[in-house]
């Protein structure tokens, strides 16, 4: 294996690994990759991964080259990046692929575009009067859910561009939406069996903190586990205080 | 059990796991096996939970099946197995139970008399002790083959290969 640039590969390890952080992998993932990429051009990597940074140091032949932290991303789950990644770094360990090549990788995975706007909205809609069907609901039902969760979405994405606060941002769309589900239920003069209500703020729950909290502490990365873990809570009570309050306001609690 | 429900619950199975998928910006090519693996662990849990009464041990043996096919399906679609496996069990969370512990504990900080708070807070914990299980049985559900196997090797690409080679052979 030829010995490559120090400074180039610790870069490009860090970008991954801070990639691979902000997308949604668990920790074990991030090691790994890291490790094996390393590996593969002839370098020791020992690490510090936490949340907000990734801390790096490559070493060969006992000698240390290079050494950086760089911070981490704002969460934003984006499995084609984790899925991209995964593949550069079995290509990255099995063929030669150099370090030019491996960064223009990363930066057209960087680059790729996210489903549009509308396809999400619709289809998240539809995710929730599912997930309201399956909890017994009726066809009415569903297109209530689908409306709120709609409008509740499009509140936080268009807060989140604003770079409004993650847990704002939260607590107003699980507003929004029960607002909206409370009120087209007003309108229509339906009774409801809370089932609506339920299942159209659905879309805002923490899956990925809460699974990856657990893998994380399976692991041994246990303060990772724990943080991911307060992330998820926390995103639990923006979600549930965001609903208490438009209950209030219809006097339903 | 009614068969129409069973396979009308397939479509709204799928399609919820695929709504979130979407959410996740997960690659197009694993969008089938998505909808199939949410489908399939969610009628499992279905038909458990309807004859044994238990809704963790229903939710961990889907999450088990999901885990298990996620396994097979990044194989087969060349993805890490996560990206399958985490939307696929999210239309299994409990959501209405985490409803009405949310509701119980704002019920409980207000006034309660004594006649009301045995029976308030008997509910409250119980749907709050049914989240709790149910959300770490989904997670542990997912993991289960990775940490069945992780025994035989450190490094991934061992685990995987002996995995799917006994599900071939069987």
């Amino acid at each position: 294996m030829n010995r490559n640039e120090p400074l180039q590969t610790g870069t490009l390890l860090l970008e991954i690994g801070a990639l691979l952080m902000t997308s949604g992998a668990n920790t074990n993932r991030v090691r790994v990759t890291i490790k094996r990429i390393a590996e593969s051009y002839g370098y020791t990597a020992d690490y510090l991964i936490t949340h907000r940074a990734i801390m790096l140091t490559l070493s060969s032949e006992e000698q240390q080259e290079f050494n950086q932290i760089k911070q981490t991303y704002g969460f934003v789950p984006n499995f084609k990046v984790v899925s991209g990644i995964s593949r550069l770094s079995w290509e990255i360990a099995n063929e030669q692929v150099s370090l030019e090549e491996a960064a223009k990788e990363v930066e057209r995975l960087k680059q790729l575009p996210h489903y549009s706007r509308w396809v999400i909205l619709a289809v998240v809609g539809l995710a929730c009067s599912s997930f309201c069907r399956l909890a017994g609901g009726s066809f009415f039902e569903m297109a209530i859910v689908f409306i709120a969760s709609f409008t509740g979405l499009f509140c936080k994405q268009e807060l989140g561009k604003r770079q409004v606060n993650a847990y704002v941002g939260v607590f107003m769309a699980a507003f929004v939406t029960t607002l909206v589900t409370g009120g087209v239920a007003k309108f229509f003069n339906y009774e409801h069996e809370n089932i609506a209500f339920i299942t159209a703020i659905l879309y805002l729950i923490p899956g990925i903190p809460f699974i990856n909290s657990t893998s994380d502490i399976l692991d041994g990365n246990s303060l990772n586990g724990v943080v991911r873990a307060v992330n998820g809570f926390a995103i639990s009570f923006a979600i549930a205080s965001g609903l208490i309050f438009a209950l209030l306001i219809y006097n339903l609690v | 059990m009614n068969t129409s429900v069973l396979l009308e619950s397939w479509i709204w199975f799928g399609i919820a796991a695929v709504g979130f998928a979407v959410l996740f910006n997960v690659p197009k090519r694993t969008l089938l096996p998505i909808f199939l693996m949410a489908a399939l662990g969610g009628t499992l849990k279905l038909i458990l939970v309807q004859n044994t009464e238990n809704v963790v041990l229903g939710t961990l043996c889907g999450a088990v099946l999901v885990g298990f096919l996620s396994i097979y399906a990044a194989h087969l679609r060349h993805s890490p197995p996560f990206v399958f496996a985490i939307p696929s069990v999210i239309p299994m969370v409990p959501g209405s139970f985490a409803y009405h512990t949310m509701k119980g504990v704002i019920k409980l900080s207000g006034h309660v008399n004594a006649l009301e708070f045995n029976s308030l807070l008997r509910e409250t914990v119980n749907s709050g002790l049914k989240t709790l299980f149910i959300l770490l049985a989904i997670s542990i559900g997912v993991f289960a083959p990775m940490l069945i196997t992780r025994r035989n090797s450190a490094k991934e690409i061992n685990i995987r290969i002996p995995v799917l080679k006994s599900k071939r052979k069987s």
